[in-house]
């Protein structure tokens, strides 16, 4: 029992620990197990923009200079983690804002804790549908009126849109969808058959496919899509299983492509496929190719802080990276470390903010429970397909290169925000 | 549905299942001298293939790696006998359950703060072009690990019956109280077991790397099966795993095909309870008579 | 009386001290770890059933938090049940599946055992993940807290409920595991054969301690479903069972507080190392616990040289680490099992074990005392020896593949007589006590006893019939005091139905079996060492409290396998006198014995067998001379070792 008080104590005195001169910024994600890729990237690309911010001096906040403080904390993919972790930010009182989270499911068993206290979260770069439209209006029950959650990824929504589109283009008829058994997986199916339906019924799914993590042999599966006469093969899945489908399909012939969600970017699906990857489309927000300056300072940054020749996710890095370029200019335009100030000022950001990806201009908007994209930064038009071609990720479609150089020079404006509202919903 | 697309899956599947076979295979060996088994044993096989990955990224080619990396199982296995399993055994207690599996985990977050936290290719110089041979899709790379693990068990139990160490290790096996009166250190033959036990897994590791990808999570899976195997075909069968181990991998293809691919393990695991309830040490396991 | 006073005193101080919690603190974060302390401090003590008291690694508990999660949060969201309900239906779900699996579990131990529970818990996660009709699959179940009567509940609220559910799961199952249950539990661990030979049924015992605690594990994932408001089937995998099972060895096993201190390590150290101070606090501390003990122990020569300096040096690489590593963040999982190393190898008893070997030094509780003995005569009323025959063996045949271990044995055994059973090795005594006595199924032929079949290949049935035995190799309870062992195999003692024994009213009854015991240990001689656990007795007391032991059945028939074997020549005297008073009641005996002069001694008719035939039958004297029994005895042993004693028989 002594040790159970003293416990107490220590989690006390730890809590109070040193209210200052800092802006602190929790950065949570799964940092060890199946999903650490994705959640490391995140976590690096945020530092090496909070190390910019304060080699720079730190934000300007009111009258003060302030340096951002980092709160790490690693959910470990676990749902249950997840939810002890937010209780623990919830509680602390003093803290800005919260940016990560790579797990749907972590999103919806912590961010109600966030949520209730108005703490101020950017989620990134979990992308299934789920973790915002638990806030929206929903048939049998209305959403909250405010909302403290934002989200810089490009969510399922779109990137189903942009797959099934592509198979469309590509004249395909017969599909087959594959998944894998989480959480991220199954909503990735279903928002591709929503999909499906939504432009028209001209694909078939001829076959719908699931694995495990930790599968490797998808033998039967390629099987059984291969034996209905899928042309091709829409993939939602989070880790490296996804190689494991494309080297399965190249041993028993199989010629089909793989269209699918952003993962496939990843280094661990690109080096594990080889070149039985070579074609595999998918939409990305960033992509490896120092195409212009500030991204070229990115990725030789990135390299050079964190010793490696190439990111595990690159998408994941760079959003991390632009998403605590966004947190810093609200928390400027606050003029505070109040976290309900911040999402106040996230939701009528008034200046640019330049970053990796793209120049955001005006990102969030004032919650509205019957449309979630108030709170989604990203559009349509952020989002590019991309290739994998001989171990890298190339842009699959030129016109979307030249577009992205142009926009950077500056010669065209960023976005038109209702444009792209009605193209997406 | 045609006979080679039944024969595909059959063939791939219990390829897979050999993998499952060699490292059920390392359970054998140290539960014949101990009665124990590492539970952090899928931990072994995943550094073992990281260390196997840095010798052959230092330039080591890959036959020369393949010692080296055998070398380095063994003495993780060691090292897993000294520091979680001997004390346990001479106190007579169950806590080389838990050493195990703690000393697995300390693996498993040195290995990701050492080697990263994502997959990575296993490069090797065996094509993973398929050929056909009656009819069946097979990989040069598949054929390989086939090889590899009949190989290396037939090795062992050579050893175990040809040379005298070989002869103390069965002597430990059958009667470990028999042995140490004829002057047999039985704390040597464990030691023996968990280095053979570790060698293997590094070996299954190498063996199977470039099919599934070096990473930290690369064995968890695996390692669930492969105790599936080793308890199912029973703990003293010797070659008896392989033949388990090749139906229940061929048995999750063909369930996966034909109930849908979510439901692949389940055939397994409700076999594997049934066949337990009707013989308790296993399939190929001997049977026990109670007696007091 | 003290002791009781202090445990429950302690008990009361703790659970005070949590319920206040929520008024003195308002942290929500430091509340929702104790919620979550409660709800595993259920699953712990549910899972020490099996792990703790049947001593069997069950890694399906996890399986019963996740599906006792999942009817409760379908009853809520599907149903529109309330919150009791739903919590009700949870722990049914947990304790009928775990009635089921324990049926082809039965037969399982060790890593057998294992498995099974491993494959059921990887079924229930592949159900919950498939059906997704019903469970929502993979995208997870989000459910919230029906109010109850009237009342939101909140985290305060939500935690006391979590707190009073531990404390009635807590004091039900102090009851139960001090009563003839818990005994029958750890009984069944330390040996099932002897379980099943005293009539306590191993089968019974085994599916109601198993289902007990899944049902336990699926209050909690009732709790759990609550606390968390989304479930998903992937949060219930072996990672969690791991670190249950570390929990319940790590806080100490066979202990409610070793249940609470292990929930408590592993719901608390994981979340609150993230903190880099507390971290170095931590590893500070345990560096200077582990090198204090270490070398205490190292002088006083109490432990190894590993136990010492292994935690020594995991807690060193921790503080250095501490200062060397930039980001212990990352290294979360190793510090972890550093931690966790140098606990599970310096205290292998687990904390509470220690713990309560140092509190019982520093208090110096004496136990309550035992109450008078009853008398001899009621617990073991004396019965008419008429001699008419017992038991009858009609042409007895036991085969083992073809070696004939007895081949067609017919013999009475008389009311009131000491009939020995004597031969050479391998001349099938054993084989055939094991046949009457039930461990052995006939191959063929019959027995009767009082003129009725004794039912066949059934030790728990033959004992109910009202035989008994002794075993060759010792098969007492060993983590059991004497007293205890006696009360288990105690007959017509135990009524309370269970709903009683939950609720503690079961205790004039413990205290009646306790004095029943007590004359029976008198009879023995070891009324003074009652409370000494069986394995820390003299090899000669454990011979004579595996008589008490077999006499608490009141038994018609006792049979006594080599009660003088391994003996010395005091004991020896000892144990004639003992077997002389158990007969001067009136109970037959069957002897079987080497010594001759035992035999000399006690017996009024001795049965010779070799190769599993009878070759003489008649008084000691007579039988001594017989000269087919000379012949065997001297002459050249031919047949192969078979008693059992030695050597696994031939399957």
């Amino acid at each position: 029992m002594l040790k159970q008080t003293a416990f107490g104590t220590l989690v006390l005195a730890a809590l109070g620990l040193h209210a200052g001169d800092t802006v602190k910024i929790a950065l949570t994600g799964p940092y060890s197990g199946g999903s650490a890729p994705m959640g490391t990237s995140t976590r690096d690309g945020s530092k090496l923009a909070i190390a910019e911010i304060n080699a720079a001096g730190g934000i300007q906040v009111g009258a003060k200079r302030m340096k951002i403080e980092i709160i790490e904390r690693d959910d470990e993919a676990k749902n249950e983690r997840g939810a002890l972790i937010a209780q623990e930010l919830a509680a602390m009182g003093d803290l800005s804002g919260v940016i990560g989270t790579v797990n749907t499911g972590v999103c919806m068993a912590g961010d109600k804790h966030l949520q209730e206290q108005g703490i101020t979260k950017i989620i990134c770069p979990a992308a299934g549908s789920a973790s915002m439209t638990q806030w929206a209006n929903k048939p049998d029950k209305p959403g909250v009126k405010e909302n403290s959650i934002f989200r810089f990824a490009a969510y399922d929504g779109i990137q189903a849109a942009m797959v099934v589109e592509e198979a469309i283009n590509r004249k395909f008829k017969k599909v087959a969808v594959v998944f894998d058994s989480t959480n991220y997986g199954v909503s990735g199916r279903d928002d591709m058959l929503d999909q499906i339906k939504k432009q028209g019924n001209k694909l078939e799914v001829v076959a719908q496919e699931k694995f495990n993590i930790g599968d490797k042999d998808m033998t039967a599966q390629l099987l059984r899509a291969k034996s209905v006469g899928a042309e091709a093969i829409l993939i939602w899945a989070i880790g490296p299983e996804l190689a494991a489908v494309s080297n399965g399909a190249a041993k028993i012939g199989m010629k089909s492509s793989l269209i699918g969600g952003w993962t496939l970017s990843m280094s661990n699906y690109i080096d594990n496929a080889g070149k039985n990857g070579n074609g595999t489309l998918m939409p990305q927000t960033f992509i490896e190719e120092p195409i212009t300056p500030k991204a070229k300072a990115f990725i030789d940054g990135f390299h050079k802080a964190y010793k490696v020749d190439r990111m595990p996710s690159a998408v994941a890095a760079a959003q991390g990276y632009d998403a605590v370029y966004i947190f810093a200019a609200a928390v400027k335009q606050a003029g505070s470390t109040d976290t309900h100030k911040i999402k106040e000022a996230l939701e009528d950001l008034k200046e640019p903010v330049k970053g990796v990806i793209a120049t955001w201009n005006h990102p969030y908007t004032k919650w509205d429970p019957a449309d979630v994209a108030t709170h989604e930064a990203f559009r349509r038009e952020q989002v590019v397909m991309g290739m994998v071609q001989d171990g890298r990720v190339v842009f699959g479609n030129e016109s979307d290169k030249a577009r992205l150089i142009k926009e950077a020079t500056g010669l065209t404006p960023a976005k038109a925000k209702t444009k792209a509202k009605a193209k997406t919903k | 549905m045609n006979a080679s697309i039944i024969g595909q899956m059959a063939v791939s599947g219990a390829l897979m299942g050999l993998v499952y076979a060699l490292i059920a295979y390392g359970f054998q060996l140290t539960y014949a001298t101990s009665k124990s088994i590492n539970f952090g044993q899928g931990e072994l096989v995943m550094v073992s293939a990281f260390f196997s990955l840095t010798l052959t990224n230092l330039g080591l080619p890959y036959w020369a790696m393949i010692p080296g990396g055998l070398l380095f199982g063994a003495l993780m296995g060691l090292v897993v006998e000294r520091a979680g399993v001997r004390l346990a055994l001479e106190q007579r207690s169950e806590g080389w359950i838990l050493l195990t599996i703690i000393i697995g985990l300390f693996f498993f977050s040195a290995a990701e703060n050492i080697w990263g936290r994502d997959d990575r290719p296993f490069p090797t110089p065996i094509s993973a072009d398929p050929i056909r041979v009656l009819g069946v899709d097979i990989t040069r790379l598949e054929i390989s690990v086939a090889v590899g693990v009949l190989g290396i068990m037939g090795l062992i139990e050579l050893f175990k019956r040809r040379t005298l160490l070989g002869k103390a290790f069965e002597a430990v096996s059958a009667d470990r109280d028999a042995a140490e009166l004829m002057g047999i250190s039985a704390t040597r033959t464990v030691m023996l077991s968990y280095g053979l036990s570790g060698a293997v897994a590094a070996l299954a590791g190498i063996l199977v790397s470039p099919i599934t990808t070096v990473g930290p999570t690369m064995a968890s899976a695996l390692i669930l099966k492969a105790f599936s195997v080793a308890v199912v075909a029973g703990l003293d069968s010797g070659f008896g795993v392989v033949l388990i181990g090749m139906f229940l991998g061929a048995l999750e293809s063909l369930s996966s095909f034909y109930l849908g691919s979510g439901w692949r393990e389940a055939p397994g695991l409700v076999l594997l309870i049934l066949a337990l309830a009707v013989r308790p040490t296993g399939v190929f396991g001997k049977a026990v008579i109670r007696k007091v | 009386m003290k002791r009781i006073l202090l445990l429950r005193g302690a008990e009361l101080i703790v659970f005070a001290f949590l319920a206040t919690i929520p008024m003195l603190v308002v942290n929500p974060y430091a509340l929702g770890l104790l919620t979550l302390l409660a709800i595993y401090g259920i699953l712990l003590i549910g899972l020490d059933v099996t792990v703790g008291y049947l001593g069997q690694v069950n890694l399906g508990h996890v399986a019963f938090l996740g599906l006792g999660a999942y009817a409760a949060g379908l009853a809520v969201t599907r149903f529109g049940l309330g919150m009791g309900p739903a919590l009700l239906a949870a722990m049914a779900v947990g304790l009928v599946l775990g009635g089921l699996l324990a049926l082809p579990a039965l037969r399982l131990d060790g890593p057998q055992f294992a498995l099974a529970t491993l494959s059921f818990a990887a079924l229930s996660t592949t159900a919950l993940n498939e059906l997704e009709g019903v469970t929502g699959g993979a995208q997870g179940l989000s459910l919230i807290r029906p109010p109850v009567f009237g009342h939101v509940m909140t985290p305060p609220l939500f935690y006391w409920l979590c707190m009073a559910l531990l404390a009635v799961v807590w004091m039900l199952m102090r009851n139960l595991l001090a009563s003839q249950w818990g005994r029958a539990f750890e009984a069944l661990r330390d040996s099932p054969i002897a379980t099943d030979a005293m009539g306590v049924g191993t089968y019974r015992h085994k599916v109601a301690a198993f289902s007990l605690g899944s049902g336990l594990g699926g209050l909690a994932g009732g709790l759990y479903a609550f606390n968390f408001q989304y479930l998903q089937p992937q949060s219930y995998t072996y990672d969690l069972m791991i670190i249950l099972l570390l929990g319940v060895v790590l806080g100490g096993r066979k202990s409610l507080w070793g249940a609470f201190v292990g929930a408590s390590v592993i719901v608390l150290l994981p979340n609150l190392l993230s903190n880099r101070h507390l971290f170095q606090i931590f590893s500070g501390l345990g560096f200077a616990m582990a090198l204090a003990a270490g070398v205490r122990g190292l002088v006083k020569k109490t432990t190894r040289p590993f136990q010492a300096l292994a935690p020594v040096a995991a807690m060193g690489i921790l503080v250095v680490g501490g200062l060397v590593v930039e980001n212990t963040e990352n290294w979360r999982k190793a510090i972890f099992a550093l931690m966790l190393f140098s606990v599970v190898v310096g205290l292998p008893e687990g904390l509470m074990g220690f713990l309560s070997i140092f509190l019982a030094k520093l208090f110096r509780v004496p136990h309550a005392p035992l109450p008078e003995p009853s008398d001899l005569g009621t617990v073991l009323p004396s019965r008419a020896a008429d001699g008419t025959p017992l038991l009858i063996l009609d042409d007895l045949k036991r085969h083992f593949g073809g070696v004939k271990a007895v081949d067609g044995i017919s013999m009475t055994i008389r009311s009131g007589a000491i009939h020995g059973l004597i031969g050479p090795n391998g001349s099938g005594k054993s084989t055939l006590v094991n046949v009457i006595s039930g461990l052995y199924p006939p191959t063929s032929g019959r027995v009767q006893l009082r003129g009725s079949t004794l039912p066949s290949g059934s030790l728990f049935r033959v004992a109910q019939a009202g035989v008994a035995r002794t075993f060759q190799n010792l098969q007492l309870f060993g983590e059991l005091t004497a007293i205890e062992n006696i009360m288990v195999a105690l007959k017509g003692v135990y009524r309370s139905p269970l709903p009683l024994v939950l609720l503690g009213l079961g205790r004039p009854e413990e205290r009646r079996a306790q004095s029943d015991a007590l004359a029976l240990l008198d009879l023995i001689g070891l009324k003074d060492q009652a409370r000494t656990k069986a394995k820390d007795l003299t090899y000669g007391a454990q011979r004579f409290l595996e008589i008490a032991r077999a006499l608490a059945r009141k038994p018609d028939l006792l049979i006594l396998d080599e009660p003088a074997a391994g003996l010395a020549h005091p004991d020896v005297i000892q144990q004639i006198e003992i077997i002389r008073r158990v007969h001067q009641r009136g109970i037959s005996i069957i002897l079987i014995e080497h010594h001759m002069d035992v035999v000399s001694e006690l017996c009024d008719t001795v049965t010779v067998l070799d190769g599993g035939r009878i070759i003489a039958e008649g008084t000691p004297e007579e039988v001594k001379r017989h000269p087919k029994v000379v012949e065997a005895y001297l002459g050249q042993p031919i047949q192969p070792e078979l008693s059992g004693d030695a050597s696994p028989l031939p399957a």
